[in-house]
């Protein structure tokens, strides 16, 4: 299995690889259907005492799991995006009203020689909602400034 | 009333702002200094200022006359450190998928 992910923060954005020795209908199962869900969602810190999927645009995902802490943590995800087998896109249904950050995540798989490609992106709060708004992709809002303000970022 | 975490990101989100933050990473400056590399008034860079002001991510002296402005970095460790935090579930769920797809029966019906 192959892993990387880089974090760029000062776009806002997470973008996270991977390489699953599996067909992609079957990673597609694995991330559409609550009894898949619960066997991995969180790893294994986390226990998941409830999913519900409704995977269609518009469609609910609720997810309830407690933290290493013992903190019960409630999900409410709406989905925007669902091209089977593909492609799903789902958002904060709350806006970011719980306290984190609002944020738009956008799976895509890619079958290859059996195996499946992952790539999550994870754009977060105004800037995803601009882009959203605007209807363009996040690279074209980028200007100068990156490379220092990740340098900075470095040195906090 | 948004939390802290998507008021700074709402701050970081535009590439003037970054720039000045980054231009403030190498020290204190005043809003000409700032002003210099952008061809925009010195009304449009105080309004950036008091964006990333609001945010908490610079702070500006009350005292001296030119007010120079300071990075503060607290906000910007919150964020990275909220990224890194959504980077290790994601890592984690991941690492987990993989297990499960091992295991995982294949032929069922959908």
């Amino acid at each position: 299995m192959n892993a990387n992910a880089d974090v760029a923060v000062e776009e806002a954005v997470i973008v996270i690889r991977r390489v699953f020795d599996a067909p992609r209908s079957a990673v597609w199962r694995a991330i559409t259907e609550p009894k898949h869900v619960m066997h991995w969602f969180g790893g294994t810190a986390f226990t998941n005492m409830a999913c519900d999927m409704d995977v269609r645009p518009g469609g609910l995902w609720r997810h309830v799991m407690r933290a290493p802490d013992g903190t019960e943590i409630t999900c409410d995800f709406v989905y925007l995006e669902v091209d089977v087998p593909k492609r799903l896109v789902w958002k904060n249904s709350d806006g970011g009203q719980s306290g984190r950050p609002a944020s738009v995540t956008t799976v895509t798989l890619d079958e290859n020689g059996g195996r499946t490609e992952w790539k999550l992106v994870a754009r977060f709060n105004s800037i995803a909602d601009r882009d959203q708004a605007v209807g363009m992709g996040f690279s074209e809002t980028i200007s100068a400034g990156f490379d220092q303000l990740d340098a900075l970022l470095k040195t906090l | 009333m948004p939390d802290l975490l998507s008021t700074t990101l709402s701050a970081l989100a535009d590439p003037t702002r970054r720039g000045i933050l980054a231009r403030l990473a190498t020290g204190d400056a005043t809003v000409t200094e700032l002003a210099e590399p952008y061809a925009m008034s010195l009304a449009a860079v105080s309004k950036h200022l008091r964006v990333l002001e609001s945010a908490g991510l610079i702070s500006r002296g009350r005292e001296a006359q030119w007010r120079p402005c300071h990075l503060e970095g607290a906000p910007l460790k919150a964020v990275s450190d909220w990224l890194d935090d959504y980077r290790r579930f994601w890592d984690r769920s991941l690492d987990q998928l993989a297990d499960y797809l091992k295991t995982m029966p294949r032929d069922e019906p959908t």
